[in-house]
């Protein structure tokens, strides 16, 4: 059987696992317990489909990406494969708009073809090569003929700089990806749905919310938003309206500045179904990190907390 | 002859206690600090093949495997009141759980044979 790891080919024999096959072939794989446990050997295929005992005790998100498990994958077709973060090539995009939603956050519309993605994960925007950063899509691949992205301008931030001073619609950048496991899969249609996040950890969660809903969603969905300032929500009409239309959708949202901490509001709202609910939290790494360990704390499963923790940009 | 990892039932054994275990862990103040800033998700996966290990199924750990897994912690203070913590919170675990007094003994005995490794010492 024939692998194609980082487009190097690697031969699997007969029995053997891929963990195996790619150390055999002096891939430094990471790996510890070798029985399809602790996860550290984690790999993609991103061609081919992974024998389904391979993907033993993964997210059904993970499963429908092609995630699988190398030291229990005896494959029984040809695989690519790649490390579990590796961003896959890059393909050129044209901006179409930019425009404020707020006195901060940008919204940029680019447009590219061939860029499969599910509502909810992030790719990687590259203005040049030295250049890069991750934003989270809040379009929807079958609703939007653009790829959308909010982007919280840093007033020294090299790429806050570039978009505001540069880019017009027109211009082209590149784009790779989509990478993240944050998206409406493995959720029951009548689970509670709630999604929670700070800035523009609204992003993934404004595409995951229309995902939801195109998909037929009908239990409880709650949106939580919090910002520092009052200044900085947005999208809060457009939000407010679609809350009002349909029964199954709330909005709430909360700022430091008026005394809410969206994170203290979430969990206290939440705790009565906490054990029910399907959670999707984005924003700062604290906010994230801190909820997901209280929500779990409180009776949440991990199973049922979809995370996107947004790091800080390093250069 | 059914093996222990059978009669406690198997992975799905495992997969309701994992949980509960992790929680504990976490509540419990004599050890909380040592899973400060883990990732959560990769550190569920890790509590499950230790429980694994420790109700006798499949494994391949290998005490160096414990020994590296362990040595960042051993450096911040990890020693045997913390190994002594966390079988606590394994044996309430399973009595929760319902499952019977001679299978918990197994089970902590089990996690108990990789203590020296988990703490870096030459075995006993």
């Amino acid at each position: 059987m024939r692998l194609t790891y980082r487009d190097r080919p690697v031969d699997v024999a007969p029995g053997e696992t891929v963990l195996d096959a790619l150390l055999r072939a002096g891939v430094e794989a990471p790996c510890s317990c070798r029985a399809g446990q602790c996860q550290t050997c984690l790999h993609r295929a991103t061609e081919g489909v992974p024998p389904p005992e391979s993907q033993n005790g993964l997210t059904p998100a993970q499963k429908s990406l092609g995630y699988f498990l190398a030291c229990i994958c005896r494959p029984s077709e040809p695989l690519t494969i790649a490390p579990p973060d590796d961003a896959g090539a890059r393909i050129e995009a044209v901006v179409r708009a930019l425009e404020f939603l707020s006195h901060d956050v940008l919204r940029l519309r680019i447009e590219a073809e061939r860029f499969a993605y599910r509502p909810g994960q992030f790719l990687e925007l590259i203005a040049e090569e030295d250049l890069r950063r991750h934003y989270s899509l809040a379009s929807h691949p079958e609703e939007d003929p653009f790829l959308e992205l909010h982007i919280r301008l840093h007033p020294n931030g090299r790429m806050s700089r570039r978009l505001k001073a540069d880019l017009r619609p027109g211009h082209r950048v590149h784009v790779a990806g989509p990478r993240g496991t944050c998206f409406y899969e493995g959720v029951d249609k009548e689970q509670p749905l709630a999604l929670i996040g700070a800035g523009t950890g609204l992003a993934p969660l404004y595409g995951v919310l229309r995902d939801a809903l195109r998909q037929g969603h009908h239990g409880p969905i709650r949106l939580y938003h919090g910002a520092r300032e009052r200044k900085g929500l947005y999208l809060t009409e457009e939000l407010q309206a679609l809350a009002g239309m349909r029964d199954n959708v709330e909005y709430v949202s909360a700022t430091l500045d008026s005394g809410g901490d969206i994170a203290a509001l979430a969990l206290e709202r939440e705790a009565p179904r906490v054990a029910e609910t399907a959670f999707f939290l984005c924003g700062g790494e604290n906010l994230v990190k801190r909820l997901k360990r209280d929500l779990f704390m409180a009776g949440a499963s991990l199973k049922a907390i979809r995370s996107d923790a947004f790091t800080p940009a390093s250069g | 002859m059914t093996t222990l990892y059978e009669r406690l039932g198997g992975e799905k054994a495992v997969d309701a206690a994992v949980e509960l275990f992790y929680r504990r862990v976490l509540a419990d103040g004599r050890i909380a600090r040592f899973f400060d800033g883990v990732d959560m998700d990769q550190q569920i996966a890790k509590q499950k093949s230790f429980l694994t290990m420790a109700f006798g199924g499949p494994n391949a750990y290998s005490g160096l495997d414990m020994r590296n897994a362990h040595k960042r912690l051993v450096e911040k203070g990890l020693n045997d009141s913390h190994v002594d913590a966390v079988i606590e919170n394994l044996n309430s675990t399973l009595r929760q759980l319902g499952v019977p007094e001679k299978e918990v003994r197994e089970v902590a005995a089990l996690a108990d044979s990789v203590r020296a490794d988990v703490l870096g010492r030459s075995a006993a």
